[in-house]
């Protein structure tokens, strides 16, 4: 939103130091952000008053003139098109290397072999208005040399405001609003708006036919009509102060109705009077049809609220009015509409219809319905200045339902001043209140705070509320800074965000992988190919493309994706992911309170991912990772298993894919990408993904016991090598666990060896184990040993029909 | 016998001294210590004799050898110090490569702020990433119809509720676990909440439709306006050095009241203004104020009897600021180039 400094000045008197940059700062520590600041007497640099000596026709061009211009320190020749141009004017010439509001840079240029070495100015060239005719011609007294906005008395400075930072003060939508806050922060006085209305409206005869179908919709509708309206040019004053904050004036009515909504921040609308008779505020009906005022048609639907003539809609609430029933040249009576529109629909029907104007945001931002007088009554008040004739000649038709009236606000002194940590004087809360139009009691230290109406419209509600007006204005710069007491209790440390740092630096520290953190979201292109149906997955409802359309379910698919993006610039991948899948079953995390309505169950996962060019044998590297962080975070107690699923995933390698357990737990698994897959995927390499439930993992470390040193034996052990020849389906895990618990006094199984097929046989392989017997309270006999060992591979040869290979 | 083993010796050892060269060198490794080399000839001559000679001459000759041989080690390495002695000899080349491992640097940045938090008795905290309607706006003040619930701002999941509305969403903010922790845990409480948080934007170098958030609250007893700014400044001088200087403004945020934002010395420039900082001198980086009342009560919290204060900032944010980081689109991309780099 733009601001004009003069315009402040209207309502506020600041002290003489005071400097459009100070008060740009201080809005900005105390109010709102102001984002710029602009000086008009620097608006057009290069373009400067100018005399034109002499016009010819040019040689090579029948519309263009050859001219010179004296712009005092040199005469220019200037190729112009304008009709208009003629010997004798000062006019506007933009010199070379002048940008222009259109963005047009001045150049020397050759126009039809005449080089032009400058440009004479239209009105719209200086976004001055619409004219392009011809050349903007200057008055007799424009001094020759000066700069063109020196001429305009142009000296005004314009703040630019951020929008975002009004989004909850409606009461910031109009100068007065603003002027009312520099008169908090300068302490100086602030007119009274009220000197400035019509102080009272001598009523017409004629009752204006107001129906409000909707008063939810439609809290206030105040309809007045004028007569002796002469439509005209606006005097040069209106059109100075509409074109400073970049409003573009269109005629005195319109830029009447502008000007008081830029003073109060209200919206107002005029009718012509001739085609309005009557006029019913209600909800569109379903493809209904509205010329707007800028000559768009839009078709209306239920939810959008209109202003009709009691048949076809007039004007869109709120948000613009109709082309056909607005104010032209012949009009000579108006029908002033000062309404209070509801917000939520006037947002919502804006966007819909795809239209933002400076009513429409006015309005979503909850307007004061009182505003809806104040603006009509100033409105009256100019209009009687700029169009002497004018008359009302109706009654005033004020149709109202609203309820503003609120109770006092109670806080005490003590109570601001715990909640600033410092104590702020008595005196400045009850200035800084009154500054702001609150009226208040102090009751021996308590206040009884009432909140004026534009601002109970919207943002002030809680003496919370109260303390920020108060706060802001004394300045958080102002206020001390205190580390705060407490008591010292060790924080309450969660398991699962321990386990995955310590995941973290392991991963990244013993293993050397790299940690890679992917989207939430996968595309349901790359879940098809490999071969996961997207119908169990959730899915956003307004996903930003079909690259991003489903919740993820594994991080398989996304850490193949890195695969993908990465395999031509390395020949070897090693990352880790710590991230949430989303499933669509009830989790743990509760909805709205309601214990039995959960949201979607979100497990954390670790993701490892190993690929390379040529194929490394990963699979048994992605083994060892899962091992030694089992080691790391089990120490000693428990062994992981590798368990051939029953059901496999779609991508990866029936072969090479194991389940992984512990404790009889199931936590995840180890896959090989499948060919397939890979080729359908697009990768150029072998890839292994192990994916582990951190649920599960933090389960089982909460009941993992300390492992327990052991001393080693002061006896030695004594060592055997065994292999065995087994059918090739046979698992080294049956094998090892049998040899493992056969006798007590077998206290490592260490396989060494594996030989597959050969003079074995095609069904038959060959595991080979270090076996290490060692007891705790002897030294150990070779015959003992060899006697366990004989009923060994007796047992096994019974039970897996296991034969001992002679080496 | 005897004698023909001392003059071997002797002429060995004569013609060792005489070597200068790496080639004499080899010379003389060939001459007597070759396959058909002098010694070789000398222990060839063992399986001629027989029986205690044989052993005698054996043990003689194999203990000269393994002198000798001793002997021409050292000269060996006096002369050329071992094998290989020009790859070893430049110390300037690089050592083994070994592999190692990466953190995210929004990992490594998060553990900073979470550190410094545990070290002043907060709880780190955690919430879900896919969120209700409920917790991350409405417990939060934020109407039903306020413009941040916009179809274009959240990605909503599609799944509706018996009143035929969305309300399953991906958390916009951090935020979202106020409300959930000041529900399991009471007041008092401290606690940040670092996390992962989406809005639905159109992804450029500037914009990133999923990033990381970090917040943090404390609640308890007449916690006030200056315990926020002491925090507010100790994140500063966390993140950019002893130096930083905090500035607060008002900042409409509908979760705190007052609300403010928190701007810190430009780190790079140290006020004076550069390219980071927009000339500004200044680093909007905070979003805090007091915990609205409304908030407090949605959180079982009597606003009346305790009070508390919320900090906010955008991790990725901070990330990108510290390591310079010119895409947005980086930190999710998983591309190694970048991720090796941290």
């Amino acid at each position: 939103m733009l601001i004009s400094y003069d315009w402040l000045n209207d309502f506020i008197k600041l002290p003489k130091t005071a400097t459009p940059e100070e008060v740009a700062s201080k809005f900005t520590k105390h109010t709102v952000e102001v984002e710029g600041l602009k000086k008009q007497d620097s608006q057009w640099p290069g373009v400067i008053v100018a005399k034109v000596l002499a016009v010819e026709p040019h040689p090579n061009a029948d519309r263009l003139r050859v001219t010179q211009v004296d712009i005092k320190s040199e005469v220019l020749t200037i190729v112009c098109g304008a009709p208009n141009v003629a010997a004798g004017q000062l006019v506007a010439v933009a010199t070379l290397g002048a940008v222009l509001p259109n963005g047009l840079e001045i150049k020397e240029s050759s126009l039809r072999g005449v080089v032009s070495r400058g440009m004479i100015c239209a009105e719209d060239e200086l976004g001055l208005g619409d004219n392009h005719e011809g050349i903007m011609v200057l008055n007799k007294n424009a001094k020759i040399g000066e700069p063109l906005a020196k001429y305009l008395k142009l000296t005004d400075v314009v703040l630019e405001i951020d929008n975002k930072s009004l989004s909850n003060r409606s009461d910031l939508w109009g100068h007065y609003g603003l002027a009312r806050e520099l008169g908090v922060i300068y302490e100086a006085p602030l007119k009274d708006y009220s000197e400035l209305l019509e102080p009272e409206i001598i009523e017409g005869e004629e009752s204006l036919n107001v129906k409000v179908e909707d008063t939810r919709l439609c809290q206030r509708y105040l309809a007045l009509a004028f007569g002796g309206v002469e439509v005209a040019e606006s005097p040069q004053w209106l059109k100075d102060r509409l074109q400073a904050v970049g409003v573009r004036p269109i005629n005195n009515i319109v830029d009447l109705t502008n000007y008081v909504m830029l003073e109060t921040g209200q919206p107002l609308h005029a009718f012509d009077r001739a085609l309005v008779d009557k006029i019913t505020i209600r909800l569109a009906k379903k493809k209904e049809q509205l010329v707007l005022l800028d000559g768009q048609e839009k078709e209306l639907d239920e939810e959008m609220l209109v202003i009709t003539d009691g048949e076809q809609p007039i004007a869109v609430a709120g948000v613009m009015g109709g082309k056909d029933s607005g104010v032209s040249l012949t009009t000579n009576e108006i029908i002033l509409e000062a309404a209070n529109f509801e917000a939520v629909s006037i947002r919502k029907t804006a966007a819909k219809l795809g239209v933002r104007t400076e009513a429409s945001m006015r309005f979503e931002k909850s307007l004061d319905p009182n505003l809806a007088e104040i603006a009509l009554r100033r409105f009256y008040s100019l209009l009687k200045q700029i169009v002497p004739g004018v008359k009302v000649i109706s009654k005033i038709s004020d149709q109202r339902k609203f309820n503003l009236s609120v109770e006092p606000v109670s806080l005490s002194l003590d109570w601001i001043n715990e909640r600033a940590g410092q104590e702020i004087p008595a005196t400045k809360v009850v200035s800084i209140l009154e500054r702001l139009g609150f009226s208040l009691t102090n009751d021996n230290g308590v206040l009884s705070v009432l909140i004026p109406s534009w601002r109970a419209a919207k943002d002030v509600r809680l003496k919370e509320d109260i303390l920020e007006e108060i706060l802001r204005f004394w300045g958080y710069d102002n206020l001390p800074s205190l580390a705060p007491m407490a008591s010292l209790i060790p924080p309450i440390r969660l398991a699962d965000l321990d386990l995955e740092r310590k995941l973290e630096d392991f991963l990244s520290g013993s293993l050397n992988l790299t940690e890679v953190q992917n989207y939430s979201f996968v595309s349901h292109h790359h879940l098809k190919k490999l071969g996961l149906g997207e119908s169990a997955y959730l899915k956003l409802a307004n996903p930003l493309s079909d690259q991003y359309d489903y919740l993820r379910q594994n991080l398989a698919v996304n850490l193949l994706n890195n695969v993908r993006t990465n395999q031509f610039n390395f020949s070897r991948l090693a990352f880790f992911e710590i991230g949430r899948v989303y499933f669509d079953t009830p989790g743990i995390f509760d909805k709205a309170g309601d214990d039995n309505d959960r949201l979607p169950y979100q497990q954390k996962r670790l993701g490892l991912l190993l690929a390379s060019k040529e194929d490394l044998d990963n699979f048994s590297v992605v083994k060892g990772w899962v091992e030694s962080l089992f080691e790391n975070l089990f120490g000693k107690n428990w062994e992981p298993e590798f368990v051939v699923p029953e059901d496999l995933s779609s991508y990866g390698d029936p072969s090479q894919t194991v389940r992984v357990r512990l404790n009889d737990r199931d936590l995840g698994m180890i896959t090989v990408i499948s060919a397939s897959a890979a080729k359908e995927f697009g990768l150029k390499m072998k890839a292994v993904v192990a994916e582990l439930s951190l649920v599960e993992i933090e389960a089982l470390l909460a009941v993992c016991p300390v492992h327990k040193y052991q001393a080693p034996s002061k006896y030695p052990a004594v060592e055997r090598d065994l292999a065995f020849v087994v059918s090739g389906g046979m698992l080294y895990n049956d094998l090892r666990k049998e040899i493992k618990k056969f006798n007590p006094l077998i206290t490592a199984v260490e396989l060494f060896d594996t030989y597959q097929g050969g003079q074995l046989g095609e069904d038959k392989k060959s595991l080979a184990f270090h076996l290490s017997y060692q007891a705790e309270d002897r030294t150990l006999r070779s015959e003992e040993v060899e006697e366990i060992q004989k009923e060994l591979v007796k047992y096994l040869e019974e039970k897996f029909s296991a034969q001992i290979r002679n080496f | 016998m005897k004698e023909q083993l001392i003059n071997f010796e002797k002429t060995f050892l004569v013609a060792l001294e005489l070597v200068k060269t790496s080639k004499e060198l080899d010379d003389f490794e060939h001459r007597f210590l070759s396959r058909k080399g002098e010694l070789a000839e000398l222990m060839g001559q063992i399986k001629n004799l027989e029986g205690e000679t044989r052993k005698e001459f054996g043990a003689a000759v194999n203990k000269l050898k393994s002198e000798l041989t001793l002997k021409f080690k050292e000269a060996q390495s006096k002369l050329s110090p071992v094998k290989n002695e020009n790859l070893i000899s430049d110390l300037t080349l690089p050592g083994k490569k070994v592999d190692v491992g990466h953190l995210h640097p929004l990992t490594l940045v998060r553990r900073e702020i979470e550190d410094l938090f545990t070290s002043l008795g907060f709880m780190i905290l955690d919430g879900p990433e896919l969120e209700s309607d409920y917790y991350n706006f409405e417990a939060l003040n934020v109407s039903k119809h306020h413009p941040a619930r916009d179809m274009q701002d959240t990605f909503y999941v599609d799944k509706k509720n018996e009143d035929g509305d969305y309300d399953l969403l991906m958390r916009t903010q951090t935020s979202n676990a106020q409300v959930r922790a000041l529900k399991k845990y009471g007041a008092p409480l401290k606690a940040i909440i670092p996390g992962r948080t989406f809005r639905n934007e159109a992804t450029d170098a500037r914009h990133e439709h999923t990033f990381y958030q970090l917040e943090g609250l404390m609640v308890g007893e007449n916690i006030n306006f200056a315990h926020l700014k002491s925090f507010c400044e100790i994140v500063g001088k966390k993140l950019y050095g002893p130096n930083t200087k905090l500035r607060m403004r008002p900042k409409f945020y509908p979760f705190v009241e007052p609300g403010s934002n928190g701007e810190y010395t430009c780190f790079l420039c140290a006020g004076k203004g550069c390219r980071v900082c927009k000339g500004s001198g200044w680093l909007e980086i905070l979003g805090c104020g007091l915990i609205h009342p409304d908030v407090l009560r949605a959180g079982g919290v009597d606003p009346e009897k305790y009070s508390g204060f919320a900090f906010g900032f955008g991790l990725s944010r901070l990330v990108m600021l510290k390591y310079g980081i010119d895409d947005a689109r980086l930190l999710m991309s998983g591309d190694k180039r970048f991720l090796e780099q941290f």
